[in-house]
């Protein structure tokens, strides 16, 4: 890395004790109780560091992730750790990797989740990212008093107050205020408090927050919206954005729909990385990595594979269905305009049975192949701006992890794609992002 | 007085760079030590090298109010980590000892807390605890959309029943619920979970909990409340009590009433573990010890010892009042009724200005100083004289304080036999001697 301007490839992992595949736990080379062990994960952080990760990813659901227990007890989502927590305690067992995680903004606190992120900052010497999410998971409205999930528009009007209020509270002190005079006595300089004294239609907070402003000045904000109310949102907040792509076109064009969006914010687009998500399988030869691939597909139990369907096209019932039939005539009046109706006629079109268009869903992004194979898809993505970098989920774990590490960053890195040391020390130094000013905050929040 | 079998529980009180106001002027602390994880951390390690049960890590959700130049002369209420990510930190760095953090029932949800110490009993292998409490000042308040601190008897209220729904949360799956098993694809038994679906005067929380039974069963409850409703809170669900009476007296008949309570809840009341504050300042003869208490009260400026009276006062503005008059009449504290009466007791016995408590507050006059012997002559005491099951050892500066207590008066301790000297167990339930809760039914 010699132009520090130039654009660089950056990488995340989401880690996920039990893989990123829906039956990755029931390989015989993966560790089925790794969800709740902290020294598999503390294993994994330090395998994805070792191949120069950006940062690692823990997504979360504040439930248990779906009510069907017949397929939820067969999959990994049943357990997991508490995300702060985790990333806490893996900043002790790492030095470079950047700490990010999933926080809702539609049941939780603002005041508490700009503390934990700042904490976690402070803890892990300025590593640590917040995705912001708006939920997904309807059951989560029930652990939180609500008889219904937030509506999608009301969930993202306070995601923005939401997002406002923590930046405020990280900026509750300058850079330097906090002087620690052992001789004066002062501890910070009074000048350079700012306590927010929010009151919104969401939320009253005075504040200050009760913690020197972070490392980073503000934790890196990941995001992945990806309705146009989540994109707007994404582009004005999101700092890296996830995004499901599979194809190099669509990628592309939401590439460029970011990018523009940004802009338009008056936002430098460079300070928006766009992340699509991967899932490599490296092996010697193409056949052996789609044969891993294969061999996982058949791990998926029926009644995992008709949750998947029901999960990705919503709203029918597919329990007295055989797996290997097609799907059952869907009633007009219970469709929408959506992405719903695609799928709906790919599984025609193809003829697909439930059982195939399950494998299809559980595969998402995988991509099975040779180092060279992946290291070209990757290239190929970067250089062609559908990708700053990627999110990339492992199939199970830990093998396809130091596959990839051991196997296909070395290439990334001949190609001069990759890093071969860290950058700086702080995530937001290794993304190439700017750290923000106290001063900034406040003048867009004036509207100055 | 009948001696007792059994040994000591202790308990580290971190509060980073100490709990006295101007320890972060010392010359020997770290002035940013509430967020320098390597001090924390050097902190949690010498505390497990001389086998205390835990550490503990207090909290409040907000910065109390007082006056800016006051504010801005003190540490710990500014500038510390979150408890929670901190002990999850903690954990990582250490193999041992006990991780015990406050969180507050009035501003939180019961699903949040369930799940983070659950996350944090299996991150660090059965070692959490939960210090419940209600919180205390009208600064927390205002971060979480209200104008004023919840009333006590509101505040205890919903206390319970928060703890109600995250031990029920806590039980969503039995011990063996997770099966993970490759071969049949089954992961966890359904049979085997169970929906909280709770719903009651304060909260509506339809669990399960997303993660399996915490390796403790329950992480240890500690509670702190010293007010009838606390009291009785604390008889009903607590595993350990703090308090923070130093009269030896008082303290017997808290201990006394206390155990009887437990046992009128159905309680074994040996499973239930009091232990006072004790703040301490140590060295190899008696005025070394003072010398080294008065090089650090002489760091405090006189407006934080008087805003700090006045803090545990209540909050209340006690400049309208002649410092060489007595207390005035104030309204009850809407805080920690307890400080407020205690304060009290003591101007009304031993005749006290405003003046004089402020002196007590500067001077730090609740730390006990003295000879390695001579502390734990004092332990002894207290715990002999069922005054305490044990301590929660306060350290006025760290790691000055912390190291002298582990070098010198925890080999006096373990000589006497009254503490051990290796752990026997590997979790905070096994280091104080608690039954592992089976699932409620
Ligand atoms: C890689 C990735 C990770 C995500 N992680 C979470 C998560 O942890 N929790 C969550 O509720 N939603 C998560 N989402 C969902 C997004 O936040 C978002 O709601 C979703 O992409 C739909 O977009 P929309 O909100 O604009 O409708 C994730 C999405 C992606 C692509
Ligand atoms: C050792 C000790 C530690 C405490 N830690 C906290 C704390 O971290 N946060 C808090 O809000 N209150 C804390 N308290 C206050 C108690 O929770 C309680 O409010 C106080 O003892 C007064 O009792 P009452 O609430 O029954 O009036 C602590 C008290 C003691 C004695």
């Amino acid at each position: 890395m010699t132009d520090p301007t130039a654009r660089r490839l950056t990488l995340g992992a989401l880690v996920q004790g039990s893989g990123g595949h829906i039956a990755g736990w029931r390989h015989p080379d993966a560790r089925p109780d790794g969800q709740l062990d902290f020294a598999f994960h503390a294993d994994l952080a330090r395998t994805l560091e070792r191949g120069r990760f950006d940062a690692l990813f823990v997504a979360d659901v504040v439930a248990l992730w779906g009510h069907q227990l017949d397929s939820l007890s067969r999959t990994g989502r049943a357990e997991h750790f508490e995300p702060l927590t985790l990333l806490a305690a893996l900043s002790l067992v790492t030095e470079h990797i950047g700490l990010a995680a999933t926080a809702t903004t539609t049941y939780n606190h603002p005041f508490h989740i700009a503390r934990k992120f700042a904490s976690l900052d402070h803890i892990s010497g300025g590593r640590a990212g917040w995705n912001v999410v708006t939920s997904v998971v309807p059951l989560e409205a029930a652990n939180f008093g609500y008889d219904r999930h937030l509506e999608h528009e009301l969930r993202y009007h306070r995601a923005d107050e939401f997002v406002q209020v923590v930046k405020a509270l990280w900026d509750s002190f300058d850079d330097e205020a906090v002087v620690r005079d052992k001789a004066t006595g002062r501890y910070y300089d009074p000048t350079g408090l700012h306590t927010p004294h929010h009151r919104g239609e969401h939320f009253a907070v005075r504040g200050p927050l009760n913690i020197s402003r972070p490392p980073q000045g503000h934790p890196v904000v990941f995001q992945a919206g990806s309705s146009e109310t989540g994109r707007e949102f994404a582009a004005r907040h999101g700092e890296v954005l996830f995004t499901t792509q599979h194809e190099l076109g669509a990628a592309q064009a939401f590439y460029a729909d970011i990018k523009a969006r940004a802009a338009a914010h008056g936002r430098d687009p460079a300070h928006v990385l766009v992340w699509p998500g991967l899932s490599p399988l490296v092996a010697a030869t193409e056949t052996e990595a789609r044969r891993r691939l294969t061999e996982l597909q058949d791990l998926i139990h029926d009644d995992v594979a008709r949750r998947l369907v029901q999960d990705n096209i919503g709203d029918l019932d597919l329990s007295d269905h055989p797996v290997d039939g097609p799907l059952p005539d869907i009633p007009e009046t219970n469709r929408s305009k959506s992405r719903r109706d695609l799928l709906l006629k790919l599984a025609h079109d193809e003829k697909l049975t439930i059982r195939q268009l399950a494998h299809r869903f559980a595969a998402g992004s995988a991509v099975a192949g040779t180092p060279e194979q992946i290291a070209d898809h990757i290239e190929t993505w970067f250089r062609s701006y559908a990708a700053d970098g990627f999110n990339i989920s492992f199939p199970y774990l830990p093998g396809p992890a130091e596959d990839f590490v051991d196997q296909v960053v070395p290439l990334l890195q001949q190609r001069g794609l990759l890093r071969t040391e860290y950058e700086g020390t702080t995530l937001r130094e290794n993304l190439g992002l700017p750290r923000p000013a106290v001063r900034d905050r406040h003048l867009q929040e004036t509207g100055r | 007085m009948t001696r007792r079998t059994g040994q000591l529980h202790l308990n580290a009180f971190l509060k980073p760079p100490g709990e006295y106001l101007a320890a972060w002027r010392h010359p020997d602390t770290a002035a940013d030590a509430g967020v320098n994880i390597r001090e924390v951390l050097s902190f949690a390690r010498t505390a497990e090298r001389a086998t205390f049960d835990a550490v503990f890590l207090a909290d409040l959700v907000g910065v109390p109010f007082a006056s800016e130049d006051v504010l801005s002369r003190v540490s710990v209420v500014n500038d510390s980590f979150e408890p929670t990510t901190l002990l999850a930190a903690l954990a990582a760095g250490t193999s041992r000892i006990g991780l015990i953090a406050t969180a507050s029932t009035s501003y939180n949800e019961p699903y949040h807390v369930a799940r983070t110490f659950a996350s944090l009993d299996h991150i660090s292998g059965g070692r959490a605890g939960w210090n419940v409490v209600t919180s205390l000042n009208d600064g927390e308040a205002q971060n979480f959309g209200l104008d004023a601190h919840l009333d006590h008897a509101t505040r205890y209220d919903r206390a319970e029943e928060f703890h109600d729904v995250v031990t029920g949360l806590w039980d969503s799956f039995e011990d063996d619920a997770f099966r993970h098993d490759q071969a049949s694809g089954v992961y966890f038994d359904p049979a085997k979970l169970r929906a909280l679906n709770h719903e009651g005067k304060h909260l509506k929380v339809a669990g399960p909990l997303n993660i399996a039974r915490p390796p403790q069963g329950h992480p240890i409850v500690v509670q702190a409340g010293a007010s009838e409703a606390g009291k009785n809170l604390a008889s009903r669900i607590a595993d350990v009590i703090f308090s923070g009476i130093n009269d030896l007296g008082r303290a017997q008949e808290f201990y006394a009433e206390i155990k009887e309570r437990a046992a009128a809840h159905g309680r074994d009341p040996d499973h239930l573990k009091v232990l006072p504050a004790l703040s301490v300042v140590t060295a190899p003869t008696e005025s070394e010890a003072r010398d080294k208490l008065a090089r650090l009260t002489e760091l405090l400026p006189p407006q934080v010892a008087l805003a700090d009276l006045s803090y545990w006062l209540g909050g209340f503005d006690l400049s309208p009042y002649p410092l060489d008059g007595p207390l005035p009449e104030l309204p009850v504290s809407n805080q920690s009724q307890t400080a407020q009466q205690q304060i009290y007791e003591n101007a009304r016995r031993d005749h006290l200005t405003i003046r004089d408590l402020v002196h007590r507050v500067a001077n730090d006059d609740r730390t006990v100083t003295g000879t390695p012997q001579q502390i734990a002559d004092h332990i002894e005491e207290w715990f002999h004289g069922r005054a305490a099951d044990g301590f929660n050892v306060v350290f006025p500066y760290l790691p000055g304080t912390l190291d002298d207590f582990a070098d010198l008066v925890i080999p006096e301790l373990r000589r006497r036999g009254l503490f051990r000297t290796h752990y026997t167990g590997t979790t905070l339930r096994d280091h104080l001697g608690l039954p592992r809760p089976s699932r409620r039914a």
